[in-house]
């Protein structure tokens, strides 16, 4: 695809505003209706997918020029999706986060991609990782676990770690008792180590679509030589990436992220949950596993019209509005945590607000990432939560260092944390 | 004209440097379309209403106050919008200033015994009615959704909708407002303007709604309303609405004391009588004819696609050979949606037994297929928060409404069905679609028992497709015609004509007052002029404040 591709949807887009609220049905409060974290930080129209459109039009077809507002504008946005759910409440013919997408695409091959991004991805062509340490002790995170390392040693499951999980120490346990608990309940895994490469989904993210392509294919052709046929993770970006983004270039594996796992091991008596943990908590839905998280499906169309101008799509296109993404499956295990009780926040599953870390947001614009966190947080205090809960090691990241900049006080977990203390 | 950078960074200091923008790309996205959605003139295929020459975000009253006096000082233009629904929230000249008033979105109050709450432009119509609700009130909504501001329905536009019946429309609910005038001075209207507070519009104090609002709201052409107060009525559900279903499948299973039913009848006259009844007998919280939109044709079909998450417009010709939907489809032809809500079950039960017995002497039904609990729960939800009116827009990306009768419910059947079979007749031509020809929907009568009824054929299009839109315009000028011949005055069509040309800028004078003179009280136009000459005179708004000189 190229910009050029959505010049239809830019047209098409009637500037309704549904993009910068939560589905309006579920509308409980003033507070917290908002879904965008961009337009709602920097208020103006451009800054959301509506204004998004308007501006991809206006570079389309020369009107205005790339300045660096034009690319805060497009690398202010998190990719978070929350935009292409409200949308599609009513719209079957627009697809707003791939056109963001393409418009970050297009600025990076310009040449005016970010100077913070621009960073962490030249040490990516030296070594194959999103984070900005050194590739070396990447799989130092599993040192002393009894878990085969591929591909020396043989097996079919592969447990990906992810960057965030290799090198930040505050998310390592995670990692390490994600590997345990699927090793307790029989679950035979292998980790790739330091021969572990990044997914590419946050590189995706931010704009550097040749980077992307880079890393997948390797990861791809390593899994290969492993003989690996089924990716686990507990990273909801690597989830994404394996899921939706790896089948398109040839990608076969089944990928499960670690809460469907302990999910369906719990199901089937393979991990029992014995010990109480007495704490009140929400759950945090991760973009990428939630909204994003739906199963790939295949289409190469093209756009047709029926009763003269209704446009549809031959064959039918894939509609991806984050109906079928994976919402239960944490919910399921922290219900079976005794003692453990869950409450929701206001913004939940498909219209959940984004922690603030995604998009190469984090990296370029700090300030306005911790706001995303900190909003989020006060959510998760209105739910009456003593702690919030995620499935991914960038939320969970992003709001320990909100609360640290914010002075705010909250648990941060993982679901597998919990789970640990309960076994 | 770029912006002099000396009175750029002179607003700049009035709403702070990261409220105010003039970057071209920016300024883009405060462009319309005038190949779009309820712009009431054209459509013009790839022209867009001027590009402004900043855009700023104020945050308070002060700062409108501040940045309308320095356009009155340097002769600027201003125009001020709060969610942008439609062309008239966009400058109509070039050089422009665009005020986004986003950030003044607050609830200030709600009164719960008065029954009112005290609102910024920035408010919409679903997070006021969310937080009505936990005091046990509503809000009444646009037919635009739920995604509008309530302020400026009601001192900008007309704010009609599904809630007419029992909230009224929603310039009767306007009570107290504070106005920037276009001067930059404040002016408080109604009771508020005697330090009473804000619970009547017109006093004691002054008594000044009509002027702040003029022919059919304000339209952003004259000062700013930076906060009023609207009237709330009684909710009587839960304190937040019960969401259920797969997205965008949402439906709300709410207690016995609501019901949601779609009615059809054997005539037009019949349907009719029973909207006289339902006005007669007092009964209904909802009431409007909302999914012909889709068209007559395509309704149920649609209906069958929007409460089913696997479901797609590509569906829709397969869904539209089944028997069942064609059966729906031929036997809902003149219907309505109603929704009764009892304050008690006793009430409740009544208004069902009046409302069965109204049927029975109409000899309308209750379209059982719309009774289906899914479908039920989903029109109930689509109803009350009027959440999913960007359905508007579904088909092909644009519409917009023809005819536009509006009048007792005896006017508007008396000519749905030319009016149809006229458009009908267009569909085959291809720029639009086909959907059956009856496309009208619209509010089934106001507050208070009777009143108008107003019947918008919906037209479909692609503003991506030239013929498509250049198609439509010739659609839309044949209505016009069609209305002239037939006595109905010019349509719906053409309402914004008056203000915005062809080329999204301002009609020239000699047309307008062409318009203004060939309507029939032009003495209301005069009148505003005066209003204009006194309240504005520098005249820094536009014409969607409309003006007739002496």
């Amino acid at each position: 695809m190229a910009l050029e591709d959505f010049a239809a949807e830019m047209d098409r887009c009637s500037q309704c505003s549904y993009c910068k609220w939560i589905p309006f049905d579920h509308v409980k409060s003033w507070r917290f209706a908002k879904n965008c974290p961009s337009v709602s930080y920097y208020n103006f129209n451009s800054y959301s997918a509506r204004g998004r459109y308007a501006v991809a039009r206006s570079l389309l077809h020369g009107d205005s020029g790339v300045s660096e507002t034009v690319r805060n504008i497009a690398f202010t946005c998190m990719t978070c999706g929350s935009c292409d759910v409200s949308c599609k409440i009513c719209r079957y013919n627009l697809e707003p986060l791939e056109m963001v997408r393409e418009l970050k695409f297009k600025l990076v091959e310009d040449g005016q991609g970010l100077e913070a991004h621009r960073a962490a991805i030249a040490a990516l062509h030296t070594e194959p990782r999103s984070s900005d340490r050194s590739k070396a002790g990447r799989g130092d995170w599993a040192n002393g676990l009894d878990v085969r390392r591929l591909p020396s040693e043989k097996t079919e499951v592969l447990f990906h770690a992810g960057c965030r999980s290799s090198f930040d120490r505050n998310v390592q346990p995670t990692a390490r008792a994600a590997v345990q608990l699927l090793k307790e309940a029989g679950v035979e895994i292998g980790i790739l180590g330091d021969r572990e490469a990044c997914c590419g989904g946050r590189v995706y993210s931010m704009g550097y679509r040749d980077e992307f392509v880079r890393l997948a294919r390797a990861n791809i052709a390593a899994w290969a030589e492993a003989g690996v046929k089924t990716v686990m993770t507990s990273c909801a970006d690597g989830y994404h990436a394996f899921k939706r983004l790896y089948p398109p270039l040839g990608s076969q594996v089944e990928v499960l992220h670690t809460v469907q796992v302990l999910d369906r091991l719990i199901r089937e008596g393979r991990l029992t949950l014995r010990s109480t943990v007495p704490m009140t908590v929400t759950y945090h839905d991760p973009c990428h596993l939630g909204r994003q998280g739906e199963p790939y499906v295949p289409w190469n169309g093209v756009e047709k019209k029926i009763k003269a101008q209704i446009v549809v799509y031959e064959p039918k296109r894939p509609r991806n509005n984050g109906a079928w993404g994976v919402y239960d499956p944490p919910r399921n295990v922290l219900r079976s945590i005794p003692g453990l009780e869950l409450v929701e926040m206001e913004r939940t599953r498909e219209y959940s607000w984004c922690c603030g870390a995604g998009g190469g947001v984090r990296e370029a614009y700090p300030e306005f990432s911790q706001w995303t966190a900190s909003e989020r947080i006060a959510e998760a205090k209105a739910s009456g939560a003593q702690a919030i809960v995620s499935a991914c090691p960038w939320c969970e990241r992003n709001f320990i260092d909100s609360l640290a900049a914010t002075g705010e006080r909250m648990q941060v977990f993982d679901v597998v944390d919990l789970v640990r203390k309960a076994v | 004209m770029t912006l002099p950078r000396h009175l750029y960074k002179a607003l700049g200091d009035i709403v702070g440097q990261a409220n105010i923008s003039d970057d071209p790309a920016v300024l883009d996205s405060y462009r319309y379309s005038l190949a779009h959605t309820a712009i009431h003139l054209g459509p013009y295929y790839d022209t867009f209403t001027p590009r402004g020459a900043a855009v700023l975000l104020p945050g308070t009253t002060e700062e409108v106050q501040a940045i309308v006096r320095l356009c009155n000082q340097h002769t600027i233009r201003f125009k001020a919008s709060s969610t942008f629904w439609s062309a008239q929230g966009y400058p109509s000249e070039d050089d422009t200033l665009q005020l986004d008033m986003r950030r003044m979105d607050r609830i200030l109050e709600i009164d719960e015994k008065n029954m009112y709450a005290v609102i910024e432009p920035g408010v919409i119509g679903a997070t006021l009615q969310a937080e009505a609700m936990k005091a046990g009130l509503n809000a009444h909504l646009p037919g635009s959704g739920c995604s509008c501001s309530i302020l400026a329905t009601a001192t900008s536009y007309f704010g009609s909708g599904p809630s007419n019946l029992y909230g009224g429309w929603q310039y009767d609910n306007l009570l107290g407002i504070e106005w920037v005038l276009p001067t930059g001075d404040l002016f408080r209207t109604g009771s508020l303007g005697s330090g009473c507070g804000w619970f009547c519009g017109e006093g004691p104090g002054p008594s000044m709604k009509g002027v702040a609002r003029g022919f059919l709201g304000a339209k952003g052409a004259m000062g700013v309303f930076t906060q009023c107060a609207v009237k709330l009525f009684a909710w009587p559900g839960p304190p937040t609405l019960p969401v259920e279903g797969i997205v965008p499948a949402y439906r709300t299973p709410l207690p016995r004391n609501f019901r949601a039913y779609t009615v059809a009848f054997p005539t037009w006259k019949a349907w009719a009588d029973a909207a006289y009844l339902i006005w007669e007998t007092g009964i209904g919280y909802l009431a409007h004819r909302q999914y012909t939109m889709f068209g007559r044709d395509l309704k149920f079909a649609m209906v069958k696609i929007l409460t089913d998450p696997t479901k797609t417009l590509g569906d829709l010709e397969e869904i539209l050979e089944d028997p069942q939907v064609q059966r729906v489809t031929e036997e809902s032809k003149r219907d309505f949606q109603i929704v009764l809500a009892g304050m008690t079950t006793r009430d409740v039960e009544w208004q069902e037994k009046a409302f069965d017995e109204i049927l029975a002497r109409t000899g309308g039904w209750k379209v059982e297929a719309m009774n289906e609990p899914e479908i039920n729960q989903w029109m109930l939800l689509y109803l009350i928060r009027l959440g999913h009116k960007n359905l508007n827009l579904v088909f092909g990306g644009s519409y917009d409404g023809a005819f536009g009768l509006v009048g007792p419910a005896d006017y508007g059947t008396t000519y749905a069905e030319e009016a149809a079979e006229f458009k009908k007749e267009w569909e085959k031509r291809g720029a639009v679609v086909q959907a059956g020809g009856d496309c009208m929907m619209g509010p089934i009568g106001g507050m208070g028992g009777g009143g108008t009824c107003l019947w918008e054929n919906f037209t479909c299009f692609d503003p991506y497709d030239r013929e498509s839109v250049d198609g439509t315009r010739e659609f839309f000028d044949a209505c016009t015609q069609l209305g002239l011949e037939r006595g109905w005055g010019v349509g719906m069509e053409k309402w914004n004509a008056q203000a915005r040309g062809p080329d999204g800028r301002t009609t020239p004078k000699a047309e307008r007052d062409r318009i203004h003179l060939s309507s029939p009280q032009p003495s209301a136009f005069r009148y505003q002029h005066k209003i204009r000459e006194a309240l504005n005179p520098n005249n820094l708004g536009d014409e969607y404040y409309e003006t007739l000189e002496d």
